[in-house]
């Protein structure tokens, strides 16, 4: 059994990006949301309507599978990881990914890929999402 | 190195421009102070409607870094007072300006058609905007979301019809019910065709120093979130303060005549946290989540069940200006009241005490029912204030469509200046402490309760009194500290968790080296002074500032102001700014480069 990020209480969110900012910050060393692996959204005229979309980390991962060069493979435990040598740039992958989870860089321009760290939740102030035990079997 | 940039965009041509100016931000910190610098350098005589006049929105260098530091200010010249318009906003402006590559947006020009502006980093485009016209605030957002594609966060500023009427009342709303509300910054918008701007883009600043960046970063964010510094803004909000203030007589209530009111308790941050709160939201990058959301949900089919419902934000200036100074005590009613208010774009605090002063007006006989078409006003009557804002929103004749000019201009013309509590000619906010609020929004640079918290120092100075002129200097060196604040442009509401200490920690932690204690306060000073410089210069005068007539009679948090104590505190003050105004003068008009840099 493995921690695999999911969002717990999606109405508590307050739209502050606190998560974004963390993940760009760790891991990028970026002072950005736009580097973040997870997005939170928020929605036209729906005052403080907001869907949050963290990598569920597939055990099958439709990004993977429609990556053409095998950039993105299966990680153990779930999500996917990035060979970015072997990136073509197409964005088949964040296409593939329904929940829109799968964040681009448009800087990079490749795929940013969730590490299931857990630094996001760390710095949630209102415990919208948590690193939560997933048996394998119901990934 | 961070670099700051300024994107210049003329609404005549369509043009625009973009300039470094890393050289204003190392002299003047940011904020306010760059934005002040820039209003200076634009004729003195030039009309707030005037197509040369310039909006300058500034941000500064803990913009979207900082957990908190939300707020974007804009500085133009105010149709309400005539000279320093300032109003700052919180929103996702301050983050998207960042993610866009600039710190400063200074609009320029009339645009000869209605217009909305796209900011997406580089491209910068002015496009048509005929079929947005008339359209609402809270319309204009939904369509521009959904039209307007970006990759990145956007962030949305726009007016209501009120500022397209060129209402120097009009706000200009920034994304969720944030606004830069007072002093006219929507009419200024509406006077270059300009109904909105959208801005958006994904460029940050590299962190230079992990350790030092993330060690600081976290120490804020465990002030923000876990200690108690934040805790009534994400608790009951600025609410809390309705039925503390009322219980110590400074509650305005009709229209300033006391500062008890009877139905405090009804719309009290209680009674709306547990009758109407639904939601708290937050601007981008602040953890906190101040925004407080009412909703209303109202049966409209009087056979059937059908309903609607709406959310709407409200804090204690709202709940002031639409309640307790109105007499009413139904936060239904307000929250109708606000509604309508939120459509059309108004400032809440002024079109409020505008309506009070109206009702006063009408009760004394400067106003008939020949100027209000039949409406009797009376406190307490909400349904007539609906009415009232709808016929102000259609012009419906002279009388209503002065209305929307403000209390002070239609006292001069209608009769009743006593009762139009204004200062400097700016609506006053929602706190009757005593001296030190009234002397803070007749002196303070934008006349806002923000600009040197006076009514912080009535209640401190029940407890323990000091002799005027010392709390003159309080108040004085507490405006300073808040240039300094405004500078940086962070929420105001976290200014205990921005210490001295923790600014030059913060700067240094972004390779913003060299900063002191006394540079910081130079700076403040510099940028103080300025304001007043700009001030003076269209026509400002520390001597011409009265109390209003009525403020004198009523009984306050402290008791009853002498008006005579009043003016002499206020040349205490001026006589503070004049020696700052001097020591600032050297160095006011120096270039950049000439600026002594300890580094």
């Amino acid at each position: 059994m493995g921690k695999l990020l999911r969002v717990i209480n999606r109405e508590q969110c307050i739209g502050c990006y606190s998560c974004m900012f963390a993940c760009s910050r760790i891991w990028y060393k970026a002072i950005t949301v736009e580097k973040a692996a997870l997005r939170v959204k928020n929605y036209a005229g729906v005052e403080g309507a907001f869907s949050i979309r963290p990598c569920y980390g597939c055990a099958d991962p439709d990004c993977a599978r429609a990556c053409p060069t095998a950039a993105l493979t299966p990680r153990p435990g779930g999500g996917v990881d990035l060979d970015s040598a072997k990136c073509t740039h197409c964005g088949a992958c964040t296409e593939a990914c329904i929940p829109e989870a799968l964040q681009w860089d448009h800087e990079q321009k490749q795929p940013i890929v969730c590490r299931q760290c857990g630094v996001c939740v760390q710095f949630c102030p209102n415990d919208v999402i948590a690193m939560v035990d997933i048996p394998a079997a119901t990934r | 190195m961070p670099v700051f940039k300024m994107l210049d965009i003329d609404l005549t041509t369509g043009r625009h421009q973009v300039t470094d100016v890393s050289a204003q931000f190392d002299r003047d910190l940011g904020g306010t102070a760059v934005a002040t610098s820039l209003l200076l350098d634009t004729p003195a005589d030039l009309d707030p409607y005037a197509p040369e006049a310039p909006i300058i929105f500034a941000t500064g260098p803990f913009s979207a870094v900082y957990p908190v530091a939300t707020k974007t200010v804009a500085l133009f010249r105010s149709p309400l007072t005539g000279n320093l318009g300032e109003s700052h906003a919180g929103g996702r402006l301050a983050m998207a300006m960042y993610g866009a590559g600039f710190h400063v947006i200074r609009v320029r020009g009339a645009s000869p058609f209605p217009c909305y502006v796209t900011i997406d980093e580089d491209q910068v485009h002015l496009h048509r905007a005929h079929s947005l016209w008339g359209s609402s605030a809270l319309a204009a957002e939904r369509i521009l979301r959904d039209h307007v594609p970006s990759s990145y966060k956007r962030s949305i500023v726009r007016i209501g019809p009120a500022g397209e009427r060129r209402s120097p009342l009009a706000a200009a709303t920034v994304d969720s019910s944030r606004h830069f509300g007072r002093l006219g910054l929507g009419g200024v918008m509406g006077s270059k065709n300009l109904k909105a701007l959208v801005v958006s883009g994904g460029r940050y600043w590299p962190i230079v120093e992990k350790g030092k960046y993330n060690a600081f970063y976290k120490k804020l964010y465990d002030a923000v979130v876990k200690s108690p510094a934040m805790k009534k803004y994400h608790d009951l909000g600025t609410a809390m303060n309705v039925v503390p203030l009322s219980r110590i007589n400074s509650l305005p209530t009709r229209n300033f005549a006391q500062g008890f009111f009877e139905g405090a308790d009804e719309i009290s941050g209680e009674t709306f946290a547990t009758r109407h709160l639904t939601q708290h939201l937050a601007c981008g990058h602040c953890q906190t989540g101040c925004i407080h959301m009412a909703t209303l949900r109202e049966r409209f089919h009087p056979e059937h069940h059908q309903f609607k419902t709406f959310k709407i934000s409200y804090d204690h200036e709202l709940i002031y200006a639409l309640g307790s100074n109105l007499s009413i005590s139904s936060p239904e009613e307000i929250l109708r009241l606000l509604l309508l208010i939120e459509k059309q774009g108004w400032d809440a605090m002024s079109i409020g005490v505008t309506l009070a002063w109206a009702i006063d007006a009408f009760q004394a006989g400067h106003l008939t029912p020949a100027h209000t078409d039949g409406l009797v006003l009376n406190f307490g009557d909400a349904a007539t204030g609906e009415k009232v804002l709808h016929r102000i929103a259609r012009g419906h004749n002279e009388f209503y469509r002065d209305l929307e000019r403000g209390a002070a201009f239609c006292a001069r013309k209608y009769g009743g200046q006593d009762s139009a509590i204004a200062f400097g000619g700016n609506e006053a906010p929602g706190y009757m402490t005593g001296l030190y609020a009234y002397l803070g929004y007749a002196t303070g640079v934008r006349h806002s309760h923000l600009d040197s918290a006076g009514y912080a120092i009535d209640q401190k100075a029940l407890n323990e009194p000091k002799p005027d002129d010392v709390l003159t200097a309080e108040l004085y060196k507490e405006a300073l500290w808040r240039m300094t604040l405004n500078s940086l442009v962070i929420c105001l509401f976290a200014r205990n968790i921005y210490t001295k200490e923790a600014i030059l920690e913060g700067l240094d932690a972004l390779g913003l080296t060299g900063w002191t204690e006394t540079r910081l306060h130079e700076a403040a000073r510099r940028a103080h002074a300025r304001k007043l410089q700009y001030k003076e210069r269209c026509g400002f005068r520390f001597d011409d500032l009265v109390l209003p007539g009525k403020l004198a009679r009523v009984v306050s948090g402290a008791g009853q102001v002498d008006p005579a104590r009043f003016a002499r505190q206020v040349a205490a003050y001026r006589d503070l700014a004049r020696a700052d105004l001097a020591a600032a003068a050297d160095v006011a008009d120096a270039p950049p480069s000439a600026i002594p840099n300890p580094r």
